[in-house]
């Protein structure tokens, strides 16, 4: 459609707001309710424009004729138009510079402006303030009202993690609106109306996991993160734009520092990975980073104590104790949130050592690269059959929020030439959702099942089972029988409805995580599925990077040589990153029989207790490096300034060993690294664009997979992962603060059977590893099954623990 | 043959009250009394006719809305899309809220089975089965008599399945609105409906499209519906017999203020404001100044012999700068201060407004009602006025809704007409009449 901005004229696709056309055309006109992703709502009436257009004529269908210039005749709406619900029209005129124009804005920003305390100088948006650069830019730079302003609430805690100063709110509706288009947790809304209204919830807190979104959108300071208050001004900070490595996901952040702390997160745009939004547990997971007892210096053991020293004395040290050792007797275990840099890196060291004792963790028994057609997020985002198993929201809590986008039926929109529309038109205030889309199976009932048109809740421990079924009827071999469906908690039609619509879908797309990964053989299935009904898949890997330190083969060279080899005794010498691999007491014990153990950690924890050396390590904030996420795509980690003492990644302690073993190892550097990556992958890493590089997928062919006669159930505790990374909880104060110890979530009719109530807190041994957890009865638990946090050292898998082993801390206290 | 005279007068003999025939009679509000005076006729004869034929009779009859923007219900309800199995509603708007309209209130307390049938009537013209009466909370007496109503029409069989063995099923829904004048507003009163915060909705998609709960409905007033039931007894020539020419069929009129006998008249359309105030409402008690001719929202107008002798239709007060709106007359004396009076005009606007947008909120609500205030108690400044008519020219067309729109009714008339009186308590700190304690705290 053609379209004339004041002087401008472009063309456009039907359905484009006026206000996305008045910003393509290079204009602009300010607004404040209008958001990205967002449903327009003409509620701040900030952009109102002159529009009019061209009308034909009711009975000839030729448009009216201007008689004085031959040219069709504009007709003007009789009012101005809020351009952010207006859609163009063919042969629209769009006037933003008029003095009407003018008038009006500067009457509506002195409207807003009235009841807005100008407390700038003290308020944490300054700087970054829509309404001040509005104010600015379109206000008549003076106010008449001179009225005593409205006095509410300045320091309304919505959460933990969120202040509220309800002085400053103008009532845009963004955060209210997010909280029911965006997750679907409808927890905030107005209170009261007209001048009075506020924003408020009706419960305590705001129980959702993605509150603080909220706070990067709203237009003035009205919505805070609570961890960075006051702490500084926003031109104070370094921003610096990464990407988040507390899940597979890999979403845009920024990391704002200031004098070498991390003081708040927020996030960024990715519009195939994140779009604009983060979860609680990555925004505000940062504070363990600043902690006081970080590790900043390498420490040495001498005389039993670790003592201060230098990296180049840590290094001799270290070499000297490997030159007494042969071959294949030294390991290395990464984590598997290690950038591929640090991947090369160690995998150069291991090759200088000559070692297969190579490996990532957590790991589990099935790749995390599925052999079949991926998906990525916007597949997702797209699709029109989705299967979920497992509990997403937890697991990569970005991927329930683009399932939940596909519910609305609206495609990703195309971007314009200034980016994200603003006011994307197809979306509307309190949608309509195809829930029928949707089928979430977990092993208890999980978060994402109230917005899926059919669920499930199978016996934990039964994937491979109802994929078997699944498969079976896919493949018409067999009928899903009465009495099979019902182990699995649901019914032969429920099923065949699943099949019927993943098969009748256009993008159908399977999610799997953790559960399905922890049996290789379900992944074989759940991938032999996929190919029968044309599925795409998505996998969630445990962490950041574990497809890229797969793709990469930062792999063992045996089965033999793996991490609970390693930690069972098949290496001498073990140089472990980030992982408190000492936690498990039998770990423990064949730790203390090493000949050299060096740990590369950022805190003192079990493992440094054991160690030899401990080196300073950096965390995922100050690291440079790549990531590949759960669909495949490269992302760029870039470092913040933080004041972390000596600390090095893995490439840097890879560079000392190097030079003192009188070599230069590739990926001795992040550049080092880079040279080799770039001729192994044909890509650039240090060019990688913002929305990173989604690599071609391998064609693989689908492992076979054979049904077994029975499978029996192997535990009653199922490890499951959690969004909030529960071994920094502790120094996560705020974010601990909201979400409390790690729970021990179990039916109230089993904690009835223990004797065993809320609050309660339990400590017992799970394979080998002692874990103390909050008790919380939960009937969103099966009885029989209890759920505890995985933890990077213990990883989702369901496991066995006699219930009467569960000790409330008190008596173990007395106990011991 | 030329065509007969329309009838503009309540005095033309021809001319024959219909809606209100039974307000006031005892027991009016039973079915028995309903039925022996020619109820439920209407629609057992309108569920013989195809619904097109009964839109066709309503756009022949020249019916507009009388909820005050008067758009032609016949036209209104052929926007409907066509029957695809998806429920549809029609909701009858009975939230009347704006001061000075009370022509609804009897026809639910005394004659609510009429509403009932015009419902009936018109839901099966549109096809919804299910039909809405939102009905305002502090209307308690005309929310029990209705639901009385409701009961005796579902025992009786003119609400429920196959209704007059026609096979339509027609049900009604009562909901009473918790006091929220923009609850009158078709957008918001569907979000109060359905539970949600009275905000209005963007338009469109018009509640054709997606209305309550997002499925197609209509909404209409209750004397719009009340009327179609005598369109239907009566045809619609002898509607559209009635008024001028752009304004067809017969009206409430409502008239309070100053005035010997205030209250409900119906008349035909056009019959003018001397009619209603002289004739029929036994004229002022005392000297009048100014006249706001249908509803608070409409701008006043001076009480002379050119106004008065306006006739009463939508196209003859729009000419003089005014609307025909609910056809709420309010007379005003002329010894009340008319800055005091518009403040009590805005004091409720202010209440009312929604919070949704800036302009409503902070400008009505926020600001302009401060400024009232602050004349009002005798501390005007001079520039205020020149102030208020420029924060009315940045209100005014700019607002989501029409209520703030609705409020610089009387705020601009006022001024127009009256500049002298503000001008006056300006200056002297006290109003040039003495009287402003009538409506004030």
């Amino acid at each position: 459609m053609k379209v004339k901005v004041n002087d401008a004229e472009l063309e456009l696709k039907a359905g484009t707001s006026a206000i996305d056309a008045i910003f393509a055309a290079g204009y602009d006109v300010p607004y404040f309710c209008s958001q990205e992703y967002m449903s327009p709502i003409g509620a701040c009436r900030m952009c109102l424009a002159k529009i009019g257009a061209p009308r034909k004529d009711r009975d000839s269908g030729e448009w009216i004729i201007d008689e004085q210039t031959g040219e069709p005749k504009i007709f003007f709406f009789p009012n101005l138009m809020a351009s952010c619900t207006t859609a163009i029209m063919e042969g629209m005129v769009i006037d933003t510079l008029s003095k009407e124009v003018k008038d009006a804005q500067n009457g509506m920003i002195e409207f807003t402006l009235v009841n807005h305390p100008l407390d700038c100088p003290t308020c944490d948006k300054g700087g970054a303030c829509e309404l001040q650069d509005r104010a600015y830019e379109y206000g008549a730079g003076q106010s008449r009202f001179v009225f005593d302003k409205r006095h509410q609430e300045k320091h309304h805690a919505l959460s933990e993690l969120i202040t509220l100063d309800r002085e400053r709110c103008i009532h845009c509706k963004r955060c209210v609106r997010y909280f029911e288009e965006i997750p679907g947790d409808e927890v905030l809304d107005f209170i009261e109306r007209g001048v009075h209204s506020y924003i408020g919830t009706l419960e305590d807190g705001l129980p959702s996991n993605f509150t603080g979104n909220i706070t990067d959108f709203c237009p003035v300071g009205a919505l805070l993160d609570s961890t960075s208050r006051f702490r500084g001004r926003n031109w104070e900070y370094d921003h610096t734009r990464s990407s988040c490595l507390d899940c597979a996901v890999g979403c845009a952040i920024t990391i704002d520092a200031r004098t070498g702390r991390i003081e708040r997160i927020k996030a960024a745009r990715n519009t195939q990975v994140n779009n604009d939004w983060i979860c609680d547990g990555g925004r505000f997971g940062h504070e363990y980073v600043d902690a006081d007892e970080r590790l900043k210096t390498p420490l040495i053991r001498r005389d039993g104590k670790l003592t201060p020293s230098t990296w180049e004395e840590a290094a001799a040290f270290i070499n000297d104790k490997l030159a007494d050792l042969g071959a294949k007797e030294t390991g290395i275990i990464l984590r598997a949130d290690a950038t591929l840099e640090e991947g090369v890196a160690a995998k150069a060291l291991a090759a200088q050592l000559e070692t297969g004792q190579l490996d990532h963790f957590p790991r589990l028994a099935a790749s995390v690269i599925p052999q079949g057609v991926r998906a990525t997020l916007n597949d997702v985002a797209t699709s029109d059959a989705i299967l979920v198993l497992g509990d997403v929201s937890e697991e990569a809590p970005i991927v329930d929020l683009r399932i939940k986008e596909a519910l609305k039926g609206v495609t990703p929109p195309e971007l314009m030439p200034h980016g994200v529309p603003l006011a994307d038109l197809r979306l509307k205030e309190r949608m309509p959702r195809q829930r029928e889309i949707l089928t979430v199976a977990s092993p208890y009932r999980c978060d994402l099942m109230k917005h899926a048109g059919s669920t499930l809740t199978y016996p934990a421990g039964t994937e491979v089972e109802l994929l078997a079924s699944l498969l079976q009827a896919a493949n018409g071999e067999g009928e899903i029988s009465e009495e099979a469906a019902m182990r699995l908690g649901s019914s032969p039609e429920q099923l065949n409805d699943l099949l019927k619509r993943l098969s009748g879908a256009k993008n159908p797309v399977i999610i799997y995580g953790a559960f399905v990964l922890a049996a290789s053989e379900a992944s074989n299935a759940v991938q032999a599925l996929a190919k029968a009904v044309g599925a795409k898949l998505l996998a969630i890997g445990p962490m950041a990077n574990s497809y890229g330190l797969e793709a990469l083969a930062v792999l063992p060279s045996h089965a033999r040589y793996s991490v609970q080899e390693m930690l069972r005794g098949s290496a001498k010498a073990l140089i472990v990153s980030g992982l408190d691999v000492a936690k498990d007491a039998e770990a423990a014990k064949a730790l203390k029989e090493l000949e050299l153990l060096v740990v590369h950690d950022s805190f003192a924890n079990a493992t440094t207790e054991l160690a030899h050396v401990v080196l300073p390590a950096k965390t995922a904030y100050e690291k440079e490096g790549t990531v590949v996420n759960l669909e495949g795509r490269y992302l760029p980690l870039k470092p913040a300034p933080v004041e972390n003492g000596q600390s090095e990644d893995f490439c840097g302690l890879v560079k000392f060993l190097g030079e003192t073993m009188g070599t230069r190892l590739e990926g001795r550097s992040v550049r080092s690294a880079r040279r080799l990556l770039k001729k192994r992958l044909q890509l650039d890493l240090s060019e990688l664009s913002e929305e990173g590089y989604l690599s071609p997928a391998k064609a693989k062919a689908a492992s076979k997979f054979k049904l077994k006669e029975s499978y029996e159930l192997e535990g009653n505790l199922l490890l499951t992962p959690s969004m909030i990374r529960h071994e920094q909880l502790s120094r996560n104060a705020h974010l601990h603060a909201v979400y409390g110890d790690a729970a021990l979530r179990l039916n109230p009719a089993d904690a009835v059977a223990q004797d065993l109530n809320d609050g309660d807190v339990v400590a017992f041994e799970l394979q080998g590893i002692e874990r103390q957890a909050v008790i919380k009865r939960s009937e969103a638990v099966p009885v029989g099954l209890m759920l505890l946090p995985a933890l990077p050292e213990q990883p989702a898998a369901l496991l066995w623990l006699e219930p009467t082993k569960l000790i409330k801390a008190a008596v173990a206290e007395v106990l011991a | 043959m030329e065509a007969p005279q329309q009838i503009t007068s309540r005095k033309d003999p021809r001319f024959k009250v219909s809606m209100y025939e039974h307000v006031g009679v005892k027991n009016s509000w039973t079915l028995s009394y309903y039925l022996g005076h020619g109820g439920y006729q209407a629609a057992q004869k309108a569920l013989t006719m195809q619904p097109s034929e009964i839109i066709n009779e309503v756009k022949a009859s020249g019916l507009r809305g009388r909820g005050g923007a008067g758009f032609p219900t016949g036209v209104k309800w052929s926007f409907m899309p066509p029957v695809d199995g998806r429920q549809r509603f029609l909701v009858c708007n009975a939230d009347e809220s704006e001061p000075g309209s009370f022509k609804d209130r009897y026809i639910l307390e005394d004659d609510p089975h009429q509403l009932i049938e015009g419902l009936l009537i018109g839901g099966y013209a549109i096809g919804a089965s299910k039909g809405v009466i939102y009905i305002r909370g502090e209307y308690y007496q005309g929310y029990q008599r209705l639901k009385q109503a409701v009961a005796e029409a579902r025992q009786a069989g003119y609400l429920g399945s196959n209704i007059f063995e026609s096979g339509f099923d027609f049900d009604v829904i009562l909901h009473r609105g918790a006091g929220a004048y923009i609850c009158g507003e078709e957008t918001a009163l569907m979000n109060s409906f359905e539970g949600l915060r009275a905000n209005p909705r963007l338009k469109p998609p018009f509640p054709a499209q997606a209305g309550v709960y997002g499925l197609p409905t209509t909404i209409n007033n209750v004397t719009s519906l009340a009327s179609v039931v005598h369109i239907i007894n009566n045809g619609a020539d002898w509607f559209s017999s009635m008024g001028t020419d752009d304004s067809k069929g017969n009206k409430l009129y409502q008239i309070s203020g100053s005035v010997e006998r205030p209250g409900v008249y119906e008349m035909p359309m056009g019959a003018s404001f001397r009619e209603l105030i002289y004739d029929l409402a036994g004229g002022p008690t005392m000297a009048i100044k100014a006249i706001i001719p249908g509803g608070s929202s409409t701008p006043m107008l001076p009480f002379d012999d050119e106004h008065l002798d306006t006739p009463m239709d939508y196209g003859s007060i729009a000419t003089k700068g005014s609307m025909l709106g609910t056809g709420g007359v309010i007379l005003i004396p002329t010894e009340k201060c008319i800055v005091n009076a518009t403040w009590n005009l805005v004091r409720f606007y202010a209440h009312e407004s929604c919070g949704k947008c800036t302009p409503c909120r902070e400008g009505i609500a926020g600001w302009m009602v401060k400024i009232y205030q602050k004349l009002v108690k005798g501390f005007g400044q001079e520039g205020d006025i020149e102030l208020i008519e420029d924060m009315a020219d940045k209100i005014r067309g700019k607002a989501f809704c029409p209520l703030a729109d609705a409020c610089l009714g009387p705020v601009q008339s006022s001024i127009e007409h009256f500049r002298g009186e503000y001008e006056y308590l300006i200056k002297n700190g006290k109003p040039m009449y003495s009287k402003s304690d009538w409506w004030s705290e």
